[in-house]
């Protein structure tokens, strides 16, 4: 697979979100949109003149509108721009992000926005993720994003207890980081003494996965803004450098993670990861990274992808839970700002992973914000039938 | 705004249609004017026992009487705070034109009662299953029998029963009968919160701070049976939020082509014949054109099965509505990876398992093989998933 060097870099110079919400019957799609568009130009500190270039995505068929671009066109600002919509799943968050830093450093454009937003109150968002698989067969059979197959293979790995305490204590950490962002979406407050009570309580939606450790149902909208590297300087105090991103699709299939140890089904974040660092001479991520914004769609999940993502072997990625290394404080933070199982606006979703960690490497995440100095971020998107996009983000240019 | 007792004079005009009394108003067609000083100008017209406009205006005109006061006055007269005699004897309050016809609107509005600043959990909850009764929609209660029983926790808790019989519903502060449905809440604040619509009742699940015990699906009837609950102290959107509701059923019709399709008719023939990749030698259920991962085309097709082993089952709880018809899958269910006679590695065929076995599948890992199963056909196949039914124990 070619990769070329980037023609040019480019900067992240404006990031704005709505709060994120089950309830917001107060505004519709365009007015939704427009409170994130008006939040990252006021922190770019630029106006609608100055964009050159909109890319827009969300989910298909979660709202039943077809060209939601055209509609929103009254909350984004973009008539008479060169606006661009893109729907790739749940991915798509970070693809519009991907396709907007390459638009910028193509050099066709100097300023870029992306706009990622989701009103799943409006739709049903089972029924249309259930829509993307072959209408001849898998829907029929599935239940939108909802799978049981991880938490049997990790139970199967590490054992019914080590396995279900090591998911909820990821559950807990997550609630414990929304608690420190007021924009996101669900925070109950959890403990780590519910522990066993949630495992044995929490009503189960398949499988061993449980309600409570699958992600929300949210509305809401994030907004970005990509500048080239001289348009960045001028305009920004603290640019959040885009030093390279991947994408790693494959077909859909519902045998995702494979029975047979002679027979291994391509795990696309292991092989993201790998490409990745590879390419960017990254040796060690877990030391090279100071956070990690993670698109986790369950904990059982999370607790699994640790260990792709960051190219650990055997019981490592476990450890990292138990010993709470995730936490805001520890050696590799998660989703200080709570993550996807706090908020789902599911187009936004990927978008608000870069937006996130792109706040922690300029310190502007606030009460949220990890105590030590970031550098290197990474941030990640998931999607389709296991689709991956992974994002590192730079605070300077000595790559 | 100014405010007089925490009541502006835009509250008592913008209130005048829902405290508006038909009763009241018989007989009279008028429009009356109200001339506030610092506050503007109002007309208000009647129509036979109708309530027609409410108006601000720049000009009052056509009015057969104006009353003429300031805000203090008027918001206290309104209120029950001034006394509206003495106000008047008093030079306060100016009537222009008929004073006759002014006279009828004491009549035609009840007094407006400024919202309660708070309201305690107990205070909701009271009024919550005092309007219980009231909110019931008799229409929608065609044929339910049905007992649904509140048992809430916490300070301020309580049980109470709601009971439906023959379009007619009854609440009472304890539960009786046996109930069809039980919803406990840990804490009855949580309730208030949801009914309110502050809090998700999934999250409220998720969390194990509420519970649904009994029949989930008639759980699911209450908003059809009873109008959404009103918040006193004006909690409600204001009347320009509205929220549209739409259901879209569209009949979808798709090709299958000839890969997959001869993979169809196949079990017309209660035939699977899934084609395999002449490369890697994988077999695609269903059949696909290509290998997607070695890019050649798959023309063989072989016929395998019909029986197998489960490698992994799905235990699925929640009851996920089909996109294809809207129905909802009964639950719990069964959706299985199967490994038929004759396929290796992951070349599984997604199914159902029958729905009162499913507790009794193992799924199989390496060399170790899962619960034996077998496909139940169709008396009728046409081509579909479904020309099996579901797959069951080979027993």
């Amino acid at each position: 697979m070619a990769h070329r060097k980037k023609n040019r870099n480019v900067g992240i110079i404006g990031i704005g979100q709505t709060k994120y919400s089950s309830h917001r019957e107060d505004v519709n799609q365009p007015e939704m949109l427009h409170e994130a568009v008006r939040e990252a130009l006021d922190d770019a500190g630029i106006t609608m003149k100055d964009v050159d270039c909109i890319v827009h995505g969300n989910m298909e068929l979660f709202e039943m509108v077809h060209q939601p671009d055209l509609w929103h066109v009254l909350g984004t600002g973009g008539y008479g721009k060169d606006c661009i919509r893109i729907t790739t799943g749940g991915t798509v968050g970070a693809t519009i992000a991907c396709a907007s830093d390459n638009l910028a450093a193509s050099g066709m454009y100097d300023i870029v926005m992306a706009i990622g937003f989701e009103k799943l109150q409006e739709g049903h968002t089972t029924g249309g993720i259930t829509n993307m698989a072959d209408p001849l067969w898998f829907r029929n059979l599935q239940t939108g994003a909802l799978t049981g197959s991880k938490a049997y293979d990790l139970i199967n790995e590490f054992g019914d207890e080590r396995a279900k305490r090591a998911s909820m204590t990821y559950r807990i950490i997550m609630d414990k980081h929304a608690g420190l962002n007021e924009k996101a979406h669900r925070h109950f407050g959890l403990d780590f003494a519910q522990t066993d009570d949630l495992i044995k309580n929490s009503p189960k939606l398949v499988g061993d996965l449980k309600l409570i450790e699958m992600c929300s149902q949210s509305d809401g909208a994030c907004a970005v803004i990509f500048a080239c590297e001289k348009k960045a300087k001028e305009l920004s105090k603290k640019p959040v450098w885009v030093r390279d991103h991947i994408t790693v699709h494959k077909e859909e299939t519902f045998n995702i993670f494979g029975y047979h140890k002679d027979y291994p089904i391509k795990q696309t974040h292991r092989f993201a990861a790998d490409h990745l660092y590879k390419r960017n001479g990254i040796k060690n991520p877990l030391e090279y990274f100071d956070v990690f914004e993670m698109y986790d769609p369950a904990s059982w999940w999370a607790v699994d992808w640790l260990r792709d993502f960051f190219q650990l072997e055997g019981d490592e990625h476990i450890k990292l839970v138990e010993d709470k290394e995730i936490m805001i404080g520890g050696k590799m933070p998660i989703n200080p700002s709570g993550g996807v199982i706090g908020s789902n606006p599911i187009g936004a979703t990927a978008l608000v992973r870069i937006a996130e960690a792109a706040l922690q490497v300029r310190g502007d995440a606030g009460t949220h914000q990890i105590p030590t100095p970031v550098n290197h971020a990474i941030a990640s998107g998931f999607g389709g039938t296991m689709w991956t996009v992974l994002t590192i983000l730079e605070k300077e240019l000595n790559w | 705004m100014a405010k007089y007792w925490g009541i502006a004079v835009d509250d008592i005009f913008n209130t005048m249609k829902d405290r508006f009394r038909p009763e009241g108003a018989k007989d009279v067609t008028a429009s009356f004017g109200y001339d506030i000083s610092g506050a503007g100008k109002w007309k208000v017209t009647v129509n036979n026992g109708t309530l027609v406009a409410v108006e601000k205006t720049e000009a009052l005109s056509g009015c057969e009487a104006t009353m003429v006061c300031d805000g203090e006055t008027f918001v206290g007269v309104n209120s029950g705070k001034v006394d509206a005699t003495n106000a008047f004897m008093s030079g306060k309050v100016r009537v222009d034109g008929d004073m006759g016809v002014f006279g009828k609107t004491g009549k035609m509005f009840r007094k407006f009662v400024p919202p309660k600043k708070e309201m305690s959990v107990k205070d909701y909850l009271l009024d919550m299953f005092g309007t219980v009764e009231s909110r019931f929609k008799a229409a929608a209660s065609e044929g339910i029998d049905a007992v649904f029983a509140f048992d809430l926790g916490g300070e301020h808790g309580g049980k109470w029963s709601v009971t439906i019989k023959d379009k007619v519903c009854k609440v009472k502060t304890a539960i009786e009968g046996k109930p069809t449905i039980t919803l406990e809440f840990s804490d009855a604040k949580d309730y208030v919160e949801m009914s309110l619509g502050r809090i998700d009742a999934q999250s409220l699940l998720a969390a194990g701070r509420a519970a649904a015990v009994g029949d989930i699906n008639m759980a699911m009837k209450w908003a059809e049976l009873f109008e959404k609950y009103q918040d006193p102290l004006g909690g409600a959107p204001e009347q320009e939020l509205l929220v549209l509701k739409k259901t879209i059923s569209v009949d979808q019709k798709f090709s299958t082509g000839p890969i997959i399709g001869r993979f169809l008719n196949g079990l017309k023939e209660k035939k699977i014949i899934p084609n395999k990749c002449p490369k890697c030698g994988r077999l695609q259920f269903p059949a696909r054109e290509v290998c997607a991962e070695c890019r050649v085309r798959a023309d063989e097709f072989v016929e395998v099965g019909p029986k197998g082993q489960v490698r992994y089952m799905e235990y699925v709880y929640y009851s996920s509505p089909d996109p294809l018809t809207g129905a909802t899958r009964e639950t719990p269910y069964g959706m299985a990876m199967i490994l038929l006679d004759g396929c290796k590695g992951n070349d599984t065929l997604a199914h159902l398992i029958r729905r009162d076995q499913i507790d009794r599948i193992k799924g199989g890992r390496d060399d170790v093989s899962g619960t034996r199963v077998r496909p139940v056909w169709n008396e009728t196949r046409v081509g579909s998933i479904f020309d099996i039914k579901y797959f069951e124990i080979d027993e």
